[in-house]
């Protein structure tokens, strides 16, 4: 493994744990939307890394574009879902989401 | 041959595609009321063309058939393309059954968004074949974002703030499974420069992995995952919320098939096609995390004060079963995790259907405010009592041979401690559906529910008609295992 394959290992996992922290940290829908979508992005990184360490770059670019695609219909849904909760509670706190337990 | 293999094949996702094109070229205003029959007849029609399909197996003696339509299959190691083997043959008519049930529940429920519930559903039902028909795993997480698409859209339809609640969770525990599934994916990539079944088998067949510590990272990446996606304790929290949230038509097929495809096939597919013997600490991984499923789900569902949540918990408990005979690495575990798949579609549902119904003609499903109804709804009662017995495993019924399967694969990989563990669980299953039956349908009748009538209609039809799969394929048990012996399977 040479320097620029580590370096993008490295930045694809600081990518993943940082969006999975602030899913943890947060108690906002949007922020929560955010954080899913951080965490596809490093899945990007990861999927040009293969690619580029195999020498096929074909086959992961006609990858990523149907992740990108779907990954956006993905944050559509979910921010739909978010504007239908803040408009029956007033806020995007997701510590009022709290009718389901048991 | 081949061509009417073709043909049969187009149908699992033609069909499905025909329908949605159907319907919106004439228009919500016209086809409102033939939904509820167009869903039927897809449903039906899959259930139908897997039979015909695992018989054509049967007789031309083949173990898969491969299809690819844009392109040949055999131009590089890189090309996709479908295949359908006796596991997807009996999944596919899993869904189609489910599909069935839950097109007749929402008949039965007057659903008043049917056209939107349908069209969603047909997707879900194209999604969910698409899961079964895959061959190489970028295709397998094109189809689970499908299905996870659809079902979020379903959860939330009525746009009621519990929906919607559990449709958040779902999306957002579903997206991360599917980010580490991607993750695990593209460090499998980096090893073998394909992603297909058969190069990823081959691969770690021959050990010929360059960087072994990559293999780990992706299968821990897939493990966690797969996990996720089907609820496996402990990542099951929202597999509950997102059961009780949903309309009930839509937790029948989210409960009977929608987490098995699109978790526990998944990781069938990989034991069966990957796994079967190598790598045997991801074996136990699986195994242990099985048996954690199974307690825990089965002590979670005793505490429950809720129809549908209790079922969600069970799910939880019975999907455990499914992870373990599957992970146990050997032929009789695997076949008894596809049956057990098979059984806990039919029962599941039949259970989901009757919560419909009492959902339906009482308005509630908290089981301190329902009692004694056995007398006002005998179908919905008698084929619960049913459904229930088949899941805790007693002999008649179908759930007795799979769970036998399973524990006897267990015993054998893993010791009399594991095998033992799986068995004193059936107990709680038993300890928590009876104090189901107890508080819903047995005992006096309660005051405000002396008017109850039976519920009519499309929930009686497939509350019976699961029932009957029930006991019939429990009573054909054993000529199915001497046709499984003879093919030297068991």
């Amino acid at each position: 493994m040479n320097t620029l394959t580590m370096a993008m290992l490295v930045t694809a996992f600081l990518l993943i744990v940082t969006g999975l922290f602030m899913l943890v940290r947060t108690n906002n829908l949007i922020r929560i939307i955010i954080a899913v979508e951080i965490v596809m992005k490093a899945i990007t990184l990861l999927l040009i890394l293969a690619g580029y360490i195999n020498g096929s770059e074909l086959l992961p670019q006609a990858f990523i574009v149907t992740v990108i695609v779907i990954e956006v219909v993905v944050a559509v849904v979910a921010a739909g879902i978010a504007i239908r909760i803040y408009r029956h509670n007033g806020d995007l706190d997701i510590r009022k989401l709290n009718r389901l337990n048991g | 041959m081949s061509a009417s293999f073709t043909s049969l094949i187009y149908t699992y996702i033609g069909f499905p595609l025909l329908a949605i094109v159907v319907l919106n070229l004439i228009g919500k205003k016209h086809m409102e009321k033939f939904c509820a029959p167009i869903g039927c007849a897809v449903g039906v029609v899959q259930a139908v063309t897997s039979v015909i399909t695992m018989l054509l197996l049967l007789q031309y003696n083949k173990a898969a058939v491969n299809f690819s339509q844009f392109w040949d299959m055999s131009v590089s190691t890189e090309a996709a393309y479908f295949s359908v083997d006796a596991i997807s043959a009996i999944v596919l008519f899993c869904i189609g059954m489910v599909t069935a049930a839950s097109f007749l529940t929402a008949a039965g429920m007057r659903e008043e968004k049917m056209f939107n519930y349908t069209n969603v559903m047909l997707i879900l039902v194209l999604g969910m074949s698409g899961i079964a028909l895959v061959t190489d795993l970028f295709s397998l997480y094109v189809f689970l974002e499908i299905t996870g698409i659809a079902s979020f859209v379903l959860i939330a339809l009525h746009r009621d703030i519990i929906g919607l609640e559990g449709s958040f969770k779902y999306l957002v525990m579903s997206a991360v499974a599917s980010a580490f599934i991607l993750a695990g994916l593209s460090f499998i990539y980096m090893e073998t420069g394909s992603l297909r079944y058969d190069a990823v088998a081959e691969m770690l067949a021959g050990n010929t992995a360059a960087e072994p510590m990559l293999i780990w990272l992706a299968f821990l990446f897939l493990i966690a995952g797969f996990s996720i996606k089907s609820g496996i304790v402990p990542f099951h929290g929202w597999l509950p919320d997102a059961y009780q949230s949903a309309p009930a038509p839509v937790s029948v097929v989210l409960g009977g098939i929608v987490t098995k495809m699109a978790g526990v096939y998944a990781i069938i597919r990989i034991m069966s096609d990957f796994l079967l013997g190598t790598y045997s600490v991801i074996n136990l991984a699986f195994m242990l995390l099985g048996l954690l499923s199974i307690v825990m789900g089965a002590l979670a569902a005793i505490a429950q004060g809720d129809f549908k949540r209790i079922l969600a918990y069970s799910s939880i408990s019975q999907i455990g079963y499914i992870v373990l005979g599957a992970s146990t690495g050997s032929m009789i575990g695997l076949i008894g995790a596809v049956l057990h798949f098979f059984n806990h579609a039919t029962f599941k549902t039949t259970l989901f259907v009757n919560s419909a119904a009492v959902e339906r003609q009482t308005g509630t499903t908290e089981i301190e405010r329902l009692g004694g109804l056995q007398k006002q709804m005998p179908v919905t009662g008698v084929s619960s009592v049913l459904a229930f017995l088949s899941t805790a495993g007693i002999p008649p019924l179908a759930g007795f041979w799979s769970k036998l399967l399973i524990i006897i694969a267990a015993w054998q990989a893993g010791g009399p401690l594991i095998a033992g563990i799986a068995l004193v669980a059936s107990i709680l299953t038993a300890a928590y559906f009876l104090r189901l039956q107890r508080k819903v349908f047995f005992g006096p009748v309660e005051e405000h529910l002396s008017t109850v009538k039976e519920a009519r209609g499309g929930i009686a039809v497939s509350a019976v008609a699961l029932s009957a799969v029930t006991v019939v394929v429990g009573l054909l048990f054993p000529v199915l295992l001497q046709i499984l012996q003879a093919q030297g399977l068991l």
